[in-house]
């Protein structure tokens, strides 16, 4: 590549903030998705300004620049498809402020995600959006992708937490948007701006709201003997207008791989579990607790317990989060999905995907948060056998397609990045897709700002990507 | 009417049929913004019809103004141009509800009020308390993200909205989010449409997620002697394990408007009053009467009511129609909506009063706990000139609110159209984020056909 670009972003960050070589680029070449790219070098700011000078550059050079929280992504977003300079924040990773008085908290994009629910713990705060790979995501990565978790059923994404973000623009100039308080007359640009993955500006500050613990929480697990039955219960809860905090769904075939790697007591024999979380104050956790243990009865659910203490609580979470770490186990490759559905179209999805994976003679893990209708089909495979994985293209494609024709969208919190860029003309016209073509060019006019990510590149229109060669399993937390 | 106006009158009615172009001066008068009137009203029944009227505009160089009820069309700058009154009131259908997933996709002409009533016979709502409610269309409400006390449960517009379809200012239909309640597939332009007074696009179907009625709901009026009482009372709460579905501040000037015409509550006016609700299992309620009696003790409130269910109903409607209530005793009131955090709100309204006092004009504020305050200032009748004296109250209560140490956004949401054309901008002074927005503007309405000079920064 070209040496002078190198040299002028060493002088620019100092030669410690500044990798390209072989090696090293190597590292930055996947997230937590199946796709590949391997970028020119990798740059580690310190500041907003520091940020502005490397996109002056990357303008210069006529270099893409692709920014880069954990690296935890599961569509690609933070992965250099067209080469170019990496942005990693991992050196951006300070809590400016914790206001908590006011429940805001102003952050780097650096700052991992459950760092920030640590360090407001003590003021008996937290940050509500609570992705599985929260131990390592970070906060500009969770801005970047609207990023949910199994309590945004109750508290929304990411989107509903931001009140303000600092911004540099492709055109290297930094800007302030929103605000602290909960409104700011004008566009809302931060509604736009969060989401956009990172295909309009770097994220170089985030205003974030904190939550307050509730007073009470109860962790249901539910246990069924067919998946209909669950599914059925989901259905009941939300039409009965339960609002449960989470609402979660674990397969049998699931279920196995995890209880023999984090032992959280699931039974290995059933057809598939519900994770229920109840919050709030005691006499409405207590009176909704009763209410959803009556539906899962009600749909013959084997059995209904209640967690007896936080460690029991907390373990069946970690069999929750950690569920796709333990695909690793049985499985050399995973390729998970993000669907959503509206929720009463559970029960015929779910024995869909049953059909689909009969089909195409492949194994479909499902875990998932069934309270909001978004999936997480899980398609095993091995990358060594092509065929099959043509056939996990193919599956993926079909179960996607299952989706928007029942009403639903491609992605509830992933991100399209560029494993479903093409697949966007299923839910979008020509015009939507111009539109939002305009509005990137608004801001992004070069295409210099992660290219080939979100809008179709117009190559297979409506078919999903299959990469060169798949990645080595990435294991997200 | 210039010729070329009447040939485009006469493709309106081609367009929407004659019916649904209409000339008459009485109801030209009707749709006037700031005192600007359209040359025709155009009543589309579909948003087919809407886009063409849009090509049109966009060819023959016309602007066009969305409304339906027009409740609040004074609300923004005056518009430099108005040709077309796009009325949608024709496009009033609930289109998709599905009350076991908890959905709902509405067309712009839908009066929340009817809305909420479909929605109460499936025990469910949107927290929509909003004013004009009688009238309010869902389009307006989203235009010019009306704020509901509900806001402090539920969240804005933005929060609860799933989805919009609409029309751009090319004449392009066009929509992002969708239906679903969880959804980051493409970028989600709909929420530049909140509060975006039709400059953008015209809103064709809103898709929302909808909410269960809580079963019990119980609300309570604490009254205190001083400012500072009272939200010393509001900082118990929140930082109590208490989620209220509303906390609201009055102050004795809108004391006075809300609770004392009719006297229909016990709330005494004269008080800073703090209205909560509360809402659940019944258990829930009374545990809310329990501590919030118990934290109105704490902080010397003079009185604490639990409201009987009449009352309740009462102050709730009260609250939600502030600012028409402050409007229909004060025609020529200026009223703001500033974005404030909690911490800055009491030193905030101890300047605004500051200001009312010195400039002897009457100021009333009604305080969203998290974060929004509205306040009035308006001259009493038979007190001299109003506009001079409001007008220099509003100027310094911008520059109060752009201070640093307040760091709230003020947009003065209410105001005679006289205050706009002395100089007065009613979206404060400028920011540097105005030309993001203009860049949106650009992408959406590239020849300036929707609502031109209505919005911030001149768009």
């Amino acid at each position: 590549m070209e040496p002078q670009l190198i040299h002028e972003l060493e002088a620019l960050l100092g030669p410690t903030a500044v990798l390209s070589a072989p090696e090293d680029l190597m590292l930055y070449e996947y997230d937590g998705s199946v796709e590949l790219g391997s970028p020119r070098c990798i740059v580690f700011p310190t500041s907003a300004s520091e940020v502005a000078g490397i996109v002056r550059l990357a303008n210069k050079y006529e270099t893409p620049i692709v920014g880069r929280g954990a690296g935890t992504g599961l569509s690609g977003g933070a992965i250099a498809r067209s080469g170019g300079i990496v942005v990693a924040f991992s050196r951006m990773n300070h809590i400016l402020e914790i206001d908590g008085a006011n429940l805001r908290a102003v952050v780097q994009p650096g700052v991992v995600n459950l760092d920030l629910s640590r360090a407001v713990e003590h003021l008996g705060l937290y940050f509500a959006p609570d992705p599985s790979s929260q131990k390592s995501c970070t906060i500009g990565g969770n801005v970047s992708e609207n990023s949910g978790g199994p309590h945004t059923l109750a508290y929304g994404v990411t989107a509903n937490h931001v009140t303000g973000l600092e911004l540099v623009l492709p055109e290297g100039e930094i800007v302030r948007i929103g605000g602290r308080s909960i409104e700011t007359s004008g566009y809302d640009l931060a509604g736009l701006f969060v989401g956009s993955e990172g295909t309009l500006a770097l994220v170089t500050e985030i205003t974030v709201r904190l939550m307050r613990k509730p007073e009470a929480v109860k962790t249901l697990l539910a246990v069924y003997d067919t998946l209909d039955d669950t599914t059925e219960s989901v259905v009941e809860i939300t039409a009965r207008a339960i609002t449960p905090a989470a609402c979660e769904m674990l397969d049998g075939f699931t279920l196995r791989a995890v209880e023999d790697f984090v032992h959280a007591g699931f039974p290995k024999d059933c057809a598939a579990v519900l994770l229920i979380e109840v919050e709030g104050l005691t006499e409405a956790v207590e009176a909704q607790a009763a209410e959803i243990t009556e539906v899962c009865r009600l749909h013959r659910a084997r059995e209904v317990r209640a967690a007896r203490n936080n460690e029991e609580r907390n373990l069946l979470w970690r069999g929750r989060k950690e569920a796709f770490g333990a695909m690793g186990r049985i499985s050399p490759m995973y390729y998970v999905q993000d669907g959503v559905i509206p929720r009463t179209r559970l029960p015929e999805t779910l024995r869909r995907i049953e059909e689909i994976s009969r089909k195409y003679d492949l194994q479909i893990g499902n875990i998932f948060h069934a309270g909001d209708g978004n999936l997480h089909p899980l398609i095993l495979f091995d990358e060594r056998d092509r065929a099959q994985f043509a056939r996990v293209v193919a599956a993926g494609g079909e179960i996607m397609r299952h989706c928007v024709e029942v009403g639903g969208a491609l992605t509830g919190e992933h991100g399209i990045g560029m494993e479903k860029n093409e697949l966007m003309p299923l839910i979008f016209t020509p015009d939507d897709l111009a539109l939002m073509e305009r509005v990137r060019a608004a801001f992004n006019p070069a295409g210099r700002l992660n290219p080939g990510k979100v809008l179709p590149m117009g190559k297979a229109c409506g078919e999903i990507r299959v990469p060169p060669t798949p990645s080595p399993a990435a294991i997200p937390t | 009417m210039s010729r070329s106006e009447q040939s485009s009158v006469t493709r309106l009615e081609e367009i929407v049929g004659g019916l649904y172009a209409v000339t008459d001066p009485a109801q030209l008068a009707a749709r006037a913004v700031c005192g600007v009137r359209p040359a025709v009203i155009a009543r589309p029944a579909d948003p087919a019809q809407i886009a063409e009227i849009l090509r049109l505009s966009a060819a023959e160089k016309l602007a066009v103004i969305p409304s339906a009820s027009g409740t609040k069309l004074g609300i923004g700058s005056p518009p430099a141009r108005y040709d077309i009154a796009l009325d949608l009131s024709r496009m009033n259908r609930v289109l998709a509800y599905d009350p076991q997933d908890l959905t709902l996709g509405v067309e712009p002409g839908v009066r929340i009020d009817d809305l909420l009533g479909t929605l109460a016979e499936k025990k469910q709502f949107l927290p929509l308390a909003v004013p004009f409610s009688e009238r309010a269309t869902i389009g307006g409400i989203v235009a010019t993200n009306s704020s509901s006390p509900l806001r402090h449960a539920y969240g804005g517009v933005r929060d609860f909205c799933l989805g919009m379809e609409f029309v751009t200012g090319e004449g392009a239909r066009a929509k992002s989010g969708g239906r679903v309640v969880k959804n980051v597939t493409g970028y989600d332009l709909h929420k530049l449409l909140i509060g975006s007074l039709g400059t953008l696009a015209v809103i064709t179907r809103v898709n929302f997620r909808t909410f269960p009625m809580p079963p019990a709901q119980g609300t309570f009026a604490a009254s205190f002697s001083s400012a500072e009482a009272a939200f010393d009372f509001c900082r118990d709460i929140s930082r109590s394990v208490l989620t209220p579905q509303m906390v609201e501040v009055a102050d004795p000037g809108a004391g006075r408007l809300l609770f004392s015409p009719e006297a229909s509550t016990r709330i005494i006016p004269m008080h800073w009053s703090v209205i909560i609700s509360g809402a659940g299992q019944p258990a829930v309620v009374d545990r809310y009467a329990r501590e919030l009696g118990r934290m109105a003790d704490a902080a010397k409130a003079a009185e604490f009511l639990p409201l009987n269910d009449a009352e309740q109903a009462f102050v709730c409607a009260r609250i939600r129609e502030f600012p028409r209530l402050v409007l229909e005793a004060a025609p020529d009131a200026a009223i703001f909506r500033i974005g404030v955090l909690p911490g800055a709100t009491p030193s905030l309204l101890r300047n605004l009063n500051e200001i009312a006092r010195h400039y002897q004009v009457d100021a009333a504020t009604l305080t969203r706990a998290s974060g929004i305050v509205y306040a009035a200032f308006f001259v009493p009748a038979g007190k001299g000139a109003p506009s001079i004296a409001t007008a220099s109250a509003v100027r310094e209560a911008f520059h109060i609110c752009s201070l640093p140490e307040t760091a709230a956004n003020a947009m003065l949401e209410w105001c005679p159209s006289e205050m706009k054309r002395v100089g007065i901008d009613c979206w404060g002074p400028p920011r540097p984020d105005y030309e993001l927005m203009r860049r949106v503007k650009h992408s959406f309405d590239p020849q300036n056909v929707l609502a031109p000079g209505r919005f911030a920064g001149g768009i």
